[in-house]
C-alpha cells in the first residue's frame, strides 16, 4: 500500500464516506462483525528491561468502529497503543494491517502503512508554528522533498496558504479562524482540537487516542467526542485508551479491559461494565480493584 | 599599507577591508562547516542512546575549553610540509585557519545545540512520527523546535572563531601582500601587528572594527529569534 | 660597484640571479645544475608555483624595510611574496620544517646551524646595523656612555633595575644571552622579565615600566615617536663596541631537502636582495629621518665567509681523499647504473 497523492486522496476520502454511511444504514453500528478489522493486534507481548507490561494482549479495530481501552494506570494502555502506531515492535506477537503482519514488510511498506494510522497523545505536543502549519505537518512529511523545498520558498517570501485539507480539518474541530495563530499561544483544550486536526488532515483509516480528554474541561470534551463520533461516522476505525469508564461508555461500540498484563475482557459496553465474563472485570468497574 | 591612524588613507582602506573580508570568509566558513558537523553529532548524542553518550558529551563540555594555541600548534604540526597532511599545501593558507576554527568552534557549536536538541520534549519527537514522519522527519522537526538554541549556538560557535588569535597566527602566519591586500591576516592578528608596534589607535580602530562585526552578528541573531518568537501572539 | 654584474642582472632574468647569488654549496651542486637548466626555460615570468614564502624576523617587517623592498621584485619576477614575521629562531623552525621558501634573519649561528645541518643553501649577507643597549632617560642604573656592552649588563643586574628581555629565542635575543654569557652577571631574579615578544611589543612594554633592553637600531629608530626610551650604550655604527654588531643573511631552503620549495623563487630573491637595485633600496630606506639598514652585500674584494658557516675552512674540513669520495659519491648516485 501507498500513500495516496492528493487527489486520489480526497476522493477516496468522499468515496469512504458514503461507504460507511451506507453500512451504517444497512447495518447498526454496535455489530461490526461483518468488516474486516483493520489493525488487530495479535498476542502480543513487550516488556521494559526485565519488566514485562504485557504478556499476550490481543485486540483488533474494524472501519467505523470505536474501541476503548480501559484498565488501571500502569496497566499499559500507552505502550498498547504505541505498539498499535508501529513505534515499536513487539517482543513478541503479531501486529497486522488488513489481516497481513506489519513488522515481516519492507520499511517503506510499513512506512505506508504507519501513514494510514493517525495518533493523538494525552498531551498535544504542537510543533512552534502556526496553527494552520502544525495541521498540515503531515501532509507536507507526504509530499515530495521538492515539494517541500517550493513550501519552504514560497514561505520564506511570505506567501503561505492552507490547503483545502487543513482548513476542512480545523472545521472539523471548530477552529478555523485561529489558523493564523502561533500554536503554542492556544489554550490547553485548543490545543488539543488542533492536535485532533493534525491528525484528521491526513485522512487517516485509524485513529488512536491515548487518553485524549483527560486534561480537558466538559467543553472541549463534548467538541472532541462528537469529532470522535464524527470520525466513525466516516468510516474509521477508532482506538481510544481512557482511565474514564462515562467516557467509554458514551463513545464505545466494544471496551477492551486490559489488566493482570492481558486483555482479559472485550465487548459491548452494556456487557463489559454490567456483565461482565471475568470477575476481575467487575472488580475494576466497581472499583473493588485497587492497583 | 599599514593602518596608519584613526584617518585612512586609500591604501589603508584596501588593507582595512581586505582584513575584514578574510575574518568573515574564514570564520563565516569555518563555522557553517562547523554547523553542519554539530547538528548531527548534537541529534546523535542528545536522541541516541549508546554506551559511553556521556563520555561524549563530556568531550564535547571539554572541547569548548580548548585553548586556541594549542589547536593552532596541533594543526599546524597537521599541515606542515613536514606532517602528514602536508602534502596538501595547507600551511599557511586561510584554508588552514578555517581547518583550526572549525576545530574550535565545533565543541561550542555542538555543546550549545546538544542543550537545545535536549530540551525538545521527547513527545514533539512523537508527534512528528505519529504523523508519517521519517526518521529524517522527526530529525528535521526536532532542529526546527530547537532552532532559536542552535541559532544561539551558531552565534556563539562565530564569536568564538572571530575573536579567536591564537591558533589562526600560528596557522595562518598573519601574512599580508605587498600591495596591502591582506591573505591571512584577520581584524584580531592585524591588532597584535598594531599593538607590537605600539601603534594603539589603529589596533582601537581595528578593535572597534572586530566589536561592531560581533555586535552585529548577535544583533541579526536576536532579531532573528525575536521575529520567530513574535508571529502570533504569545 | 661591479657595472658588468648590473647589466647582466638586468638581461638575463633568473639564471643571472642564481649566478648572482653564488654557487659554492658544497652538497648541493648537483640541485643546483638541474634548477639552472630548468630556469632557462622559464625565463623572467613565474618562478615556480608563483609563490615565495618568506620566514623572517620581525626587524626587517615592523620598519616597513620589507614594503619597500617587495613590491619592485614582484614586478620584476612576477611571484607574490608572503611574509610570515616571527623572530629568527622561529623563522628558522618554519623553513627547518619545509613551510619556508627562503629565510632572512640575523642570528649567524643559528644560522650556521641550520647551513650545517643541511637545511638551507647559498646564505648570502645582505646588510648590517646594529644593537643598542635602550632604557629610560634618568637612567637609574648609570650605564648611560659605558662602551663595553657586557659592563652595561652586569650594572643593570647590580642596581636591580628591570630589564626586559624578548625571550622568545629571536636574533636579538640570541644576541642578548651572548652578551650576559660573556659578562659577570647572571640573567636572573625578579628583575629580569622574559616577555616572549617581538622587538616592536618588547620596546613598547619596556617603555611603559621604565626598564632596559636590547634592541636592534633599525626597530628602535623607526619606533621612537612612540618611546620615550633613548640610547645608553651605543653599538659599533656609532663607536660602540663590536659585540652589538647585528649583521642580517638571507639563504633559501635547501630543495634537496625539502622538495616542495621554490628554491627558484629563493634564489632570485637572494639575488635580488643582494644585487645593486636591492642594495640601493635598503641603502635609501629611512624611517624618522634615520637609515636603519646598510647593505653589505657588494664587495669587489671576495668574501667567502658569507657562503658557509663561520670558521669553515675547506683546507681542514676536506682532505684529498674526502674530495675524492665526494667525486664517487656523486658517481654513485648520478650516473646510471648502465651507463
Amino acid at each position: 500500500m501507498s500513500p495516496p497523492d492528493r487527489d486520489d486522496g480526497v476522493e477516496q476520502a468522499a468515496r469512504r464516506r458514503e461507504d460507511s454511511a451506507d453500512s451504517r444504514r444497512v447495518a447498526p453500528a454496535r455489530s461490526t462483525d461483518e468488516r474486516a478489522p483493520t489493525l488487530t493486534a495479535d498476542d502480543i507481548r513487550y516488556a521494559y528491561g526485565d519488566e514485562p507490561l504485557f504478556s499476550a494482549a490481543s485486540l483488533s479495530v474494524a472501519p467505523g468502529e470505536v474501541l476503548t481501552v480501559v484498565g488501571p494506570s500502569g496497566a499499559g494502555k500507552t505502550t498498547l497503543l504505541g505498539l498499535l502506531g508501529l513505534f515499536r515492535p513487539p517482543d513478541a506477537g503479531t501486529v497486522r494491517w488488513e489481516g497481513r503482519d506489519v513488522w515481516g514488510r519492507s520499511d517503506e511498506e510499513r512506512l505506508a502503512i504507519r501513514r494510514r494510522i493517525g495518533t493523538v497523545f494525552q498531551e498535544p505536543a504542537l510543533f512552534n508554528e502556526s496553527v494552520a502549519r502544525n495541521v498540515g505537518y503531515g501532509l507536507r512529511v507526504r509530499s515530495s522533498w521538492r515539494d517541500r523545498l517550493r513550501d519552504a520558498a514560497a514561505r520564506a517570501i511570505g506567501r503561505t496558504d492552507p490547503s483545502d485539507r487543513v482548513r476542512e480539518a480545523l472545521e472539523t474541530v471548530g477552529l478555523a479562524e485561529k489558523a493564523d495563530r502561533n500554536a503554542l499561544s492556544l489554550s490547553g483544550g485548543e490545543a488539543q482540537r488542533v492536535a485532533f486536526a493534525r491528525a484528521l488532515a491526513v485522512e487517516p483509516d485509524v485513529l488512536l487516542l491515548d487518553e485524549p480528554t483527560s486534561n480537558l474541561d466538559p467543553r472541549n470534551t463534548a467538541v472532541l467526542e462528537a469529532v470522535v463520533a464524527e470520525a466513525r461516522e466516516a468510516g474509521l476505525g477508532v482506538v481510544v485508551a481512557t482511565h474514564d469508564m462515562h467516557q467509554a461508555e458514551r463513545i464505545s461500540d466494544r471496551v477492551a479491559v486490559l489488566l493482570d498484563g492481558t486483555v482479559i475482557e472485550t465487548g459491548p459496553p452494556e456487557q463489559v461494565f454490567d456483565d461482565p465474563d471475568d470477575p476481575r472485570t467487575r472488580k475494576f468497574v466497581t472499583g473493588e480493584l485497587l492497583y | 599599507m599599514l593602518l596608519q591612524s584613526a584617518v585612512l588613507p586609500d591604501a589603508g582602506w584596501n588593507y582595512f577591508l581586505s582584513i575584514v573580508a578574510v575574518s568573515l570568509y574564514v570564520s563565516g566558513t569555518a563555522v557553517a562547516l562547523s554547523t553542519l558537523a554539530s547538528l548531527p553529532v548534537a541529534l546523535a548524542v542528545g536522541f541516541g542512546d549508546f554506551p559511553g553518550k556521556r563520555a561524549v558529551a563530556a568531550v564535547i563540555n571539554t572541547g569548548m575549553g580548548f585553548p586556541s594555541v594549542v589547536v593552532g600548534l596541533l594543526v599546524l604540526l597537521l599541515v606542515s610540509n613536514q606532517g602528514p597532511l602536508g602534502e596538501l599545501g595547507l600551511v599557511f593558507t586561510p584554508k588552514a585557519m578555517i581547518l583550526s576554527q572549525f576545530v574550535l568552534a565545533t565543541p561550542v557549536i555542538t555543546s550549545i545545540s546538544l542543550s537545545a536538541v535536549e530540551s525538545v520534549g521527547e513527545d514533539v519527537r512523537d508527534a512528528a512520527f505519529a504523523l508519517g514522519g521519517t526518521d529524517a522527519d522527526v530529525a528535521l522537526a526536532v532542529i526546527k523546535e530547537a532552532r532559536y538554541g542552535i541559532v544561539t549556538a551558531v552565534l556563539a560557535g562565530f564569536g568564538r572563531a572571530i575573536s579567536e588569535v591564537g591558533s589562526i597566527l600560528i596557522v595562518g602566519g598573519n601574512i599580508v601582500y605587498s600591495d596591502g591586500t591582506s591573505y591571512t591576516r584577520t581584524l584580531t592578528t592585524a591588532i597584535t601587528v598594531e599593538a607590537r608596534q605600539g601603534r594603539y589607535e589603529a589596533g582601537l580602530v581595528l578593535g572597534a572594527a572586530l566589536l561592531a562585526l560581533v555586535l552585529g552578528v548577535n544583533w541579526l541573531g536576536s532579531w532573528v529569534r525575536s521575529r520567530g518568537r513574535g508571529r502570533g501572539s504569545q | 660597484m661591479p657595472i658588468q654584474r648590473r647589466r647582466f642582472l638586468q638581461t638575463a632574468g633568473v639564471a643571472a640571479t642564481l649566478g648572482l647569488a653564488g654557487c659554492t654549496g658544497g652538497d648541493s651542486t648537483a640541485q643546483e645544475t638541474t634548477t639552472t637548466g630548468q630556469s632557462a626555460d622559464t625565463g623572467g615570468g613565474d618562478i615556480g608555483d608563483g609563490e615565495l614564502v618568506l620566514a623572517t624576523t620581525t626587524s626587517t617587517y615592523d620598519t616597513g624595510l620589507l614594503d619597500a623592498l617587495h613590491p619592485p621584485f614582484e614586478e620584476a619576477f612576477g611571484v607574490t611574496i608572503k611574509t610570515l614575521s616571527k623572530g629568527t629562531g622561529a623563522s628558522i623552525r618554519t623553513a627547518r620544517d619545509g613551510d619556508a621558501d627562503v629565510i632572512l634573519v640575523h642570528a649567524r649561528g643559528a644560522e650556521d646551524k641550520f647551513l650545517q645541518d643541511g637545511h638551507g643553501v647559498n646564505r648570502r649577507d645582505v646588510m648590517f646595523n646594529d644593537f643598542v643597549v635602550v632604557g629610560p632617560s634618568d637612567d637609574p642604573a648609570g650605564i648611560e656612555g659605558m662602551d663595553s656592552a657586557t659592563e652595561a649588563f652586569a650594572t643593570i643586574a647590580d642596581s636591580g633595575e628591570t630589564f626586559v628581555s624578548r625571550g622568545d629565542d629571536s636574533g636579538t635575543n640570541k644576541k642578548e644571552l651572548n652578551i650576559w654569557g660573556q659578562s659577570d652577571a647572571e640573567p636572573s631574579g625578579q628583575w629580569y622579565q622574559q616577555v616572549g615578544k617581538g622587538m616592536g611589543d618588547t620596546l613598547v612594554q619596556t617603555n611603559q615600566i621604565g626598564g632596559y633592553t636590547l634592541a636592534d637600531r633599525g626597530t628602535y629608530l623607526s619606533m621612537r615617536d612612540e618611546i620615550d626610551l633613548t640610547i645608553l650604550v651605543q653599538g659599533p655604527l656609532q663607536g660602540g663596541p663590536t659585540i652589538l654588531k647585528n649583521p642580517y643573511g638571507v639563504i633559501p631552503v635547501n630543495p634537496a631537502k625539502h622538495d616542495n620549495v621554490n628554491y627558484e623563487a629563493a634564489m632570485a630573491y637572494a639575488g635580488y636582495l643582494t644585487s645593486p637595485r636591492g642594495q640601493s633600496i635598503i641603502d635609501n630606506y629611512t624611517a624618522n629621518g634615520s637609515q636603519l639598514f646598510f647593505p653589505n652585500a657588494l664587495s669587489e674584494e671576495p668574501n667567502f665567509g658569507q657562503y658557509v658557516p663561520q670558521g669553515y675552512s675547506a683546507e681542514q674540513a676536506e682532505s684529498l681523499s674526502k674530495r675524492d669520495r665526494q667525486f664517487l659519491y656523486w658517481v654513485d648516485t648520478q650516473v646510471p647504473n648502465d651507463y
